[in-house]
């Protein structure tokens, strides 16, 4: 493969001695039928163009949660007993600082509650307020025990009532649940159906707008809402994404303007960026065809399919206009470049999609889903970048004065003899001294890198949602409610097996799950818990005339049946074969939730018994932590994988294992900085942040792909490694750094984004695509020298002490074909 | 509305009665023991645990609550540290008759004695050895007592309370009218459960001791539907008097002048200067149950389960609620001796400011 040097020595530069048989067969197919392939192209364009009308917008939880993983198995399996653990949001309506006992107060909440029950989509059976009829009190008197609904009968709004309210509450054991510890406002618990009655998936969308709504509806000045919960942050993340279009096209803008810049051609800047972008319309236009939607994560998708569509046809621009500059009739120069560029692009976006292909090994459906996108979008580049703009240019043709220009730098060389000095830079490392500095110079930073990621870790880092920003109203309205209220809304439930009906209730079983509940409250980041062990403790107490000596699990099992009937769902399930402890702690950082997964793992190792089986995990914080787990695997596996693909595919290209560690090595520098800085910036491995690195590898082996093709063929040609890199830089390397740095510009902006996670990619990301490209100009070169055969040869070392003006004759001394080559490739 | 009265009470008293026990041996490596046997757990924050009770053991504060959690505090609770125990139940009182020698009760029939100023523990009873003694006191062939099958059905009953007059003296009273009495420290017990006109088997909940005259040997005990006992020959004998309110006594008190204080279900609370005999109310400002009494320097302390802590002078009925922020449910109330009040709660220790004095 790779840049053959197929180019015939007698190449013609006209059109009418243009031979249109020659080239591969895939050439002539395609630029014979030029028109053909134009027209097939536009209709594909119109068609998905028409078919990404329809692109969703949305994220689902389940999506996110790994699904092999065994807690997950394990949360699936019961998870009909679990309802409303998964998924709910939390509203709660402040009285700015008032007492929540006022009539106006409770009227505004009934009207809440009603618009929040009749919102589709909420889980209705289960949905707890005030208002709602399973919020109930039990109280003791002379006569024994007395319940009801908080809300007395006939509640009017009278002092009286609300007197009665305030009693009620406070005997309902729903302070710091549903009234805040302070009293001053009350929550909403509103758990969400996966899928609505008939069949549609639960939208976010639309659930969060009308939340949005209902919060403007009832706002008032003393009055506010604030609305926690997966639910919310997608919404918001939705709402975001609207944003995330903006910065797309700011980031279109910078890199058009960049390439404009640089070529001074508006046609043919205007046609790399419409391939590219309609690489875009073709990629969003298979996502719904396929029966995908755009979710939160794939969002950065359509922005690398036109990074790397701007970084491709931008070479394949540079080609033609070289081509032309050097008087070459356009449709020639297309041709020519096409077949000089076809399989290092080819190769090159092929190593691009199946690096993100190795993304599908993770049992996460979101990570899924945007690996397919991007391999996706990468394979339609093959089609409108790496064909349709060659075909396009062949028409177009680029502007004179830009065509003239672009050889300037090479011509001025030629005639004064004097490298551009960026150039004269870069050479340096092709010699020994600057090898050895570059070389030695990656191996520090590589050791800095690895003890810098040492800290690198898992999850999330930030209380809230880290996917929003520290102070967004999301986090605030999260930081307000773990503030008023003790429970938090991390929640980790462990679930307890027991075999047969009514099993739930045996003390056995609860004396065990007892001392769970009370070993994990000792673990720190574990700020409560409740299970049927700890009902059993406060309704004995109950059953005593409240009397709090009562508060005790007690041996005797008709009181644990007893206790167990009247006790509410959720702690146990129908069958009384479940029992659930809910954990409720203090964040969801890595740490907290290894602690409770390796305190519960223990316990469950030496207590488990062919009756009861402690398994985990539910809740938030359980899914959490088995998402960590399978991030934490899947972090260095899918980065073995995918060096692994990279590492193959330039093996086929290159055919030299030197070659291909010339063109890793950077990379993998890269890669350890990236982790370096994620450490330094405090990000961690999660949904967001996995892709990010293996994106990274992808796009940098572009690079290395480009430059070192090219440096291989000439060397292969008999030219020294100066020289040979040199003339990799003359005909690629400019872009290199073009694309290099419009795109690290450009995704740059993101670190602007309300959204947490993109700005960490945006960073990431500039940082890679930056770093990647120091990597392909400064220690490719260097390791070449190092590592290549020859690339230490004595004729390079003569042919670069012999001076710069000589290169360009003791080149012509070498073999023709070496000759012809650099006649075809800079005239 | 869902009204239980008397069902829930029947249920409970029948559960308890009926209550067989059987389950499957536990299999695994180590799987934990029953609470009798493990060793209480040393906790994160000792002092935010569920206590019931509080006691001085010189100048040392002593607190006890769930899963077996014993409290000292060397520094008039500012700071708390945690004892060794060897139990995992809920202990419900606690008393130091002497600094160094003291007894806590609790559930699960437990008795656990110190003898380093509630340092270290040792477990001197248990609910099963409690049983066999009661059981033993019942006549053998008299009619079928109450009492005789809840004590067959093993450690499930809680002692609720406890008096220590002497270091050798004292009295433990409990669930369903369980009572002992010790004269050797604790080595051997005896049951006092007959001797009590309780033939209902109400629940004891509170015993203290009269502070007449010196050589006063009254002992009332306060309990469930209205009880209360007095002894006036040192917990030999005892007599029954009748109270002016039909629900449960949780508490009880009595101050310097031998005025005895009961506080109990929804607010009720009443003074009596005659040893029981006649009474008057306290009216207290929210009905709702007193679970905490003490009395000293001249004045008497409430504390209900709305969180209130309550203060009247002695022989003044008003009460006020002193100016504290609501608490947890209060379980226990004690002087720190320093100016300072501790209260214990379901939800930790508290140290609030004593009201002037």
């Amino acid at each position: 493969m790779a840049v053959s040097p197929t180019v015939d020595p007698a190449e013609p530069q006209d059109l009418a001695a243009f031979d249109p048989q020659s080239g591969s067969r895939v050439e002539r197919v395609l630029f014979n039928n030029r028109l053909i392939v134009v027209c097939l192209c536009l209709v594909m364009t119109l068609v998905l163009g028409w078919q990404a009308s329809a692109l969703r917008l949305n994220a689902s939880f389940e999506k996110t949660i790994p699904r092999q993983h065994p807690f997950i198995a394990a949360y699936m399996e019961h998870q009909q007993d679990l309802r409303g653990l998964g998924n709910a949001v939390r509203i709660v309506v402040s009285n700015g600082g008032r007492s929540i006992y006022e009539a106006a107060y409770l009227d505004t909440l009934r009207q809440i509650n009603d618009a929040v029950f009749l919102t589709p989509g909420v889980d209705r059976s289960f949905m707890k307020s005030l208002w709602t009829p399973n919020t109930r009190w039990i109280g003791v008197t002379e006569d024994g025990m007395d319940g009801g609904p908080v809300i007395p009968d006939g509640y009017d709004g009278s002092a009286a009532s609300l007197g009665q309210l305030r009693v009620n509450v406070a005997r309902s054991g729903e302070i710091g649940q549903i009234v805040a510890l302070d009293g001053t406002s009350s929550a909403l618990y509103v758990p969400l159906l996966s899928a609505l009655p008939d069949g549609t998936p639960f939208d976010y969308a639309a659930f969060s707008q009308k939340l949005e709504e209902i919060r403007q509806r009832f706002e008032r000045p003393g009055l506010t809402l604030h609305v926690t919960g997966f639910a919310k942050i997608v919404g918001d993340l939705i709402d975001g994404l609207r944003e995330v279009l903006l910065f797309l096209a700011v980031a279109i803008v910078i890199t058009t303007v960049c390439v404009l810049w640089f070529t001074r051609c508006v046609r043919s800047t205007a046609l790399v960026v419409v391939s590219s972008m309609t690489a875009v319309v073709w990629q969003l236009g298979l996502l719904p065809t396929l029966g995908m939607a755009l979710d939160p994560y794939s969002i950065l998708v359509p922005f690398l399919v036109f990074a790397i569509g701007m970084s491709h046809g931008a070479q394949k621009m540079n080609g033609i206009m070289q081509d032309i500059g050097r008087g070459v009739h356009k449709y020639v120069a297309a041709r020519l470049t096409f077949r000089r560029l076809f399989l290092a692009g080819l190769t090159a976006l092929l190593a691009d999609a199946v690096g993100f292909a190795v993304l599908l090994v993770i049992d996460i459906q979101v990570i899924r889903e945007l690996a397919i996108a991007a391999s996706l979008g990468v394979a339609v580049l093959i089609f409108t970048n790496l064909i349709l703009l060659p075909i396009l240019l062949s028409y177009t043709g680029v502007s004179a004065a830009a065509a003239a220009r672009s050889l300037k730098t090479d011509n001025a060389r030629q005639t004064t003899g004097v490298k551009h000095p960026v150039w004269a830079f870069l050479d340096r490392f092709t010699r020994r001294e600057g090898a050895m500095v570059a070389v030695l110079g990656g191996v520090a930073l590589a050791a800095v890198g690895l003890w810098g990621a040492e800290g690198l870790k898992i999850g999330d880092l930030d209380p809230g949602a880290p996917e929003l920003r520290p102070d967004s109203r999301y986090n605030r309205d999260v930081a307000y409610i773990n503030a008023h209220y003790g429970a938090s809304s991390d929640v980790f439930a462990v679930m307890v097996e027991t075999k047969g009906d009514g099993s739930c209730a045996g003390y056995e079983a609860l004396r065990r799950l007892d001392a769970l509940e009370w070993e994990l409250r000792q673990l720190e980041g574990v700020e409560t818990t409740n299970s049927l062990a700890q009902l059993n403790r406060d309704v004995l107490s109950g059953l005593n005339e409240a009397n709090p000596k009562w508060g005790e699990l007690i041996k005797n099992q008709a009181m644990l049946n007893f206790v167990t009937a009247g006790a509410p769902r959720g702690l146990y399930n129908e069958a009384c074969t479940l029992l659930t402890l809910f954990v409720y702690l203090k964040d969801h950082k890595a740490d907290t939730l290894d602690r409770v997964v390796a305190r519960v793992e223990r316990f469950a190792a030496d207590n488990d018994t062919p009756d009861i089986r402690f398994r985990l995990a539910a809740g938030s914080a359980g899914i959490e932590a088995a998402t960590n787990i399978v991030v934490k695997q899947a972090w260095r596996q899918m980065l073995y994988l995918v060096y692994g693909a990279v590492m193959l595919l330039s093996f086929v290209t290159f055919r030299s294992w030197r070659a291909v560690l010339v063109a890793v090595l950077p990379l993998m520098l890269t890669s350890v900085l990236a982790e370096a800085l994620m450490v330094w910036l405090g990000m961690g491995v999660k949904v967001a942040t996995l892709p990010v690195i293996a994106l990274g590898v992808g796009i940098g082996v572009d690079y290395a792909l480009y430059i070192l093709s090219v440096t291989l063929a000439m060397m292969r040609a008999g030219m020294g490694l100066s020289e040979a890199y040199y003339r990799a830089l003359i005909f690629t390397g400019k872009v290199v750094i073009l694309t290099g740095v419009t795109l690290a510009a450009a995704v740059a902006t993101w670190a602007f984004s309300d959204i947490k996670f993109q700005a960490d990619m945006g960073i990431l990301l500039a940082f890679m695509f930056l770093w990647n490209m120091v990597g392909a100009l400064v220690l490719l070169p260097a390791l070449a020298y190092l590592l290549l055969p020859g690339g230490a040869s004595p004729a390079t070392e003569t042919s670069a002490a012999t001076g710069k003006g000589t290169a360009n004759n003791s080149m012509a001394d070498k073999d023709t074909t070496a000759n012809s080559m650099a006649n075809g490739w800079t005239a | 509305m869902r009204r239980c009265n008397g069902a829930a009470r029947i249920a409970l008293a029948g559960a308890l009665a009926l209550g067989g026990f059987a389950f499957a041996g536990a299999a695994g490596a180590a799987p934990v023991a029953e609470p009798l046997d493990r060793p209480a757990t040393l906790v994160r924050q000792p002092e935010r645990a569920a206590f019931q009770a509080l006691a001085a053991a010189g100048g040392r504060l002593v607190a006890v609550g769930e899963r077996g959690v014993i409290a000292l505090s060397d520094d008039k609770g500012a700071s708390w540290r945690q004892a060794k125990v060897p139990v995992s139940v809920t202990l419900t009182a606690v008393a130091f008759p002497t600094p160094t020698l003291g007894w806590a009760v609790g559930h699960y029939g437990v008795v656990l004695h110190s003898r380093d100023g509630g340092e270290s523990w040792v477990k001197q009873l248990d609910g099963v050895a409690a049983a066999r003694i009661i059981a033993d006191s019942l006549p053998k062939d008299g009619p079928s007592h109450r009492i005789g099958q809840l004590v067959e059905e093993g450690p499930d009953k809680p002692f609720l309370d406890l008096f220590f007059p002497t270091a050798d003296t004292g009295f433990i009273v409990g669930a369903f009218g369980l009572a002992l009495r010790t004269d050797d420290g604790g080595k051997s017990w005896s049951s006092l459960t007959l001797a009590l006109p309780n033939p209902d088997g109400l629940h004891l909940y509170a015993i203290r001791a009269g502070r007449g005259n010196a050589g006063d040997q009254t002992l009332y005990i306060a309990g469930e539907q209205g009880l209360l006992l007095r002894s006036d020959d040192g917990g030999h004998g005892f007599t029954r008097l009748s109270t002016p309110y039909r629900g449960s006594w949780f508490t009880a008190a009595v101050d310097a002048s031998g005025a005895l204080v009961l506080g109990g279900l929804r607010g009720n609370a009443f003074r009596s200067t005659d040893r029981g005999e006649s009474w008057q109310p306290i009216e207290l400002p929210a009905p709702v149950s007193v679970t905490a009494a003490t009395s000293g320097s001249g004045r008497l302390l409430l504390a209900n389960q709305a969180g209130q802590i309550l203060m009247a002078r002695d022989g003044a009925t008003p009460v006020a609620p002193l100016p504290t922020p609501p608490l947890p449910t209060p379980t226990g109330l004690l002087d720190s001796g320093d100016g300072g009040l501790v209260v214990a709660t379901l939800r930790g220790l508290w140290r609030v400011p004593q009201p002037n004095r």
